[in-house]
């Protein structure tokens, strides 16, 4: 039943968002895709239109040599089993990609039994205790999704680093950018995990810059001794943060988007419309 | 560009929120082994007063077992300040002597060091602590700090062997921090450091410098990566850095314990790295 119905959200309504900011067994497919479908029931009963999962919640993050143990074919039976348990509300997760010519980190969108978008990570951070280039293939495609909400980017983790590719999503107007994180957190003096500075710093601006929704999503937990700080949050056009989950438990962070914010905001502040491509000097 | 006068605050933490995370780690491995607690061996020191207090703060007292392990030279105080925290924090708290056991092996090596007689001490509370926790379906909990890990000022598979660590990424000035903000009793916290292995040793007149000055210098070369000159640079004792940098050298081995000769393309934590959660 559900998995025939149409998809909840629409153009022009309020967009429910959930992020599910969950713990993950290391390389237990099986345990974590039954919490996600008790995350999915709960994200159901609290009318959620759209369901996020952090990045590799199908598998944890730290898999080194397990990961080609836990690679999936995206048309694998426990994905398709996901895929119908989404039904019309549409559920963004991470698994290990067995892919054509290599393993990815990718995130898939999961909707009636069918996948309505996939991408693969395409910036692999291998420096201090991040070793993904090891073992994953970086993705070579980046691709606005035309979902019923609206257009939506895809943007794992590291991804958001590298800036140009929020702005060439936010070119092809999308106005919602998603991103499922696994970010190890840092203890100082400040009020929050260290690391979480620097993640709003940069989901803010790209909020700004680009005049569109970011979410993001982090997981919690910990996988031998490093830990995963939460702190998922919501941020509309123009910066400012709505909704923040707190740094150390699972959470279920429910947030309503109005994604005509973005078209308002991208009318006050022509940024992308402003963007110059005839500007000589250094290539890009 | 950090100056000296810098540092010191670099090493302030948020104590509630490392309280919190330290918790939430000893929890997880908790329910990760599947075993309901944990044994802290309790020196009357600082680092297992506050090992034992996350411990406390993530399982309840009634999950964590502490043991009070003299041997007949260790400090009375020792022993007296471990029962008092014990009682402070409200868990079980066993005393075991450990002379018998100590002296029966040395009574076949009697021409043994002070340094060796000590080892055997660490070693006896391990076994017996490791032991405690088969008896009692537990973890045994480490009280080894990121100074005393650096420094290499450890018995190898002694003091430093446990099953879960929460102290081992804290210099000792933030293992004090944490101390004082979970209200340990000052007669714990304020304390001279003391492995007490023989009467009268203490810690900063065994290393020659004291616990501030590592922690400082640590931090400069370990987690910022200043060269040893650019430390004296800042106003550091040129033979404080110079002993601080050989000591952290010499001992290396004892971060990494198992040396395994590789022979085949696939050896165990060289060529499979299979993570634990």
């Amino acid at each position: 039943m559900l998995a025939s119905g149409p998809i909840m959200a629409e153009a022009g309504k309020p967009l429910k968002i959930g992020l599910a900011q969950i713990d993950c067994r290391l390389a237990e497919v099986e345990h974590n895709a039954s919490r996600h479908l008790e995350w999915i029931a709960r994200a159901r009963e609290a009318k959620v239109d759209l369901l996020v999962f952090p990045e590799l919640s199908l598998t944890g993050y730290r898999l080194l040599h397990l990961t080609p143990r836990v690679a999936l074919r995206p048309e694998a039976p426990l994905l398709q089993r996901l895929a119908k348990a989404a039904g019309a509300m549409p559920v963004l997760l991470g698994f290990v990609e067995e892919g054509e010519t290599g393993v990815h980190n990718s995130a898939v969108l999961l909707a009636r039994g069918e996948t309505l978008h996939l991408h693969r990570k395409l910036y692999l951070p291998t420096y201090g205790l991040f070793q993904e280039a090891r073992f994953f293939a970086a993705g070579q495609r980046l691709e606005p999704a035309p979902l019923p909400w609206g257009k939506t980017g895809v943007l794992i983790c590291e991804d958001l680093w590298h800036p140009e590719l929020a702005r060439r999503l936010a070119a092809a107007g999308v106005k919602l950018l998603i991103v499922p994180s696994a970010g190890p957190g840092r203890i100082g003096a400040g009020a929050l995990p260290d690391n979480h500075e620097g993640w709003e710093v940069i989901t803010r601006a790209t909020a700004l810059l680009n005049a569109c929704w970011v979410v993001y999503c982090n997981r919690v937990g910990w996988e031998e001794g490093c830990f995963y700080s939460g702190g998922s949050h919501v941020v509309r056009p123009g910066g400012e943060v709505i909704a923040r989950a707190p740094v150390l438990d699972e959470h279920l962070l429910v947030a309503e988007l109005d994604l005509r914010e973005s078209d308002r905001l991208r009318g006050r502040l022509p940024l992308l419309d402003d963007e110059r491509f005839d500007i000589e000097g250094p290539a890009a | 560009m950090i100056r000296r006068e810098q540092v010191a605050g670099r090493l302030v933490l948020n104590a509630p929120l490392a309280v919190a995370v330290l918790a939430s780690f000893i929890r997880d491995a908790a329910e990760a082994s599947g075993l309901p607690g944990v044994v802290v061996g309790l020196s009357g020191g600082i680092d297992s007063a506050l090992s034992a207090a996350l411990a406390v703060q993530a399982l309840g007292a009634e999950r964590v077992h502490g043991f009070v392990l003299p041997y007949r030279t260790s400090s009375p105080d020792s022993a007296q300040h471990a029962c008092a925290l014990a009682e402070h924090l409200g868990i079980a708290c066993r005393t075991l002597e450990i002379s018998p056991m100590v002296d029966a092996y040395f009574t076949l090596e009697p021409e043994a060091s002070a340094d060796r007689r000590g080892n055997k001490m660490a070693r006896e509370r391990m076994a017996i602590l490791f032991d405690m926790a088969k008896k009692l379906d537990a973890l045994v909990l480490g009280t080894s700090n990121k100074t005393e890990i650096l420094l290499g000022y450890s018995t190898v598979f002694g003091d430093n062997a446990s099953s879960l660590n929460p102290l081992g990424d804290l210099y000792k000035c933030q293992v004090r921090q944490l101390s004082r903000h979970l209200n340990l009793p000052s007669e714990v916290v304020e304390k001279v450091p003391s492995a007490d292995l023989w009467p009268g040793q203490t810690d900063e007149n065994e290393l020659g410098f004291s616990y501030e000055m590592a922690d400082e210098v640590l931090y400069l070369l370990f987690d910022q990566g200043l060269r040893p000159a650019e430390v004296v640079d800042r106003g550091y004792d040129e033979d404080v850095v110079g002993r601080i940098v050989s000591l952290e050298q010499r001992f290396r081995y004892k971060r990494r314990l198992m040396l395994i000769a590789r022979i085949s393309g696939s050896a165990v934590n060289l060529d499979q790295e299979i993570p634990r959660d």
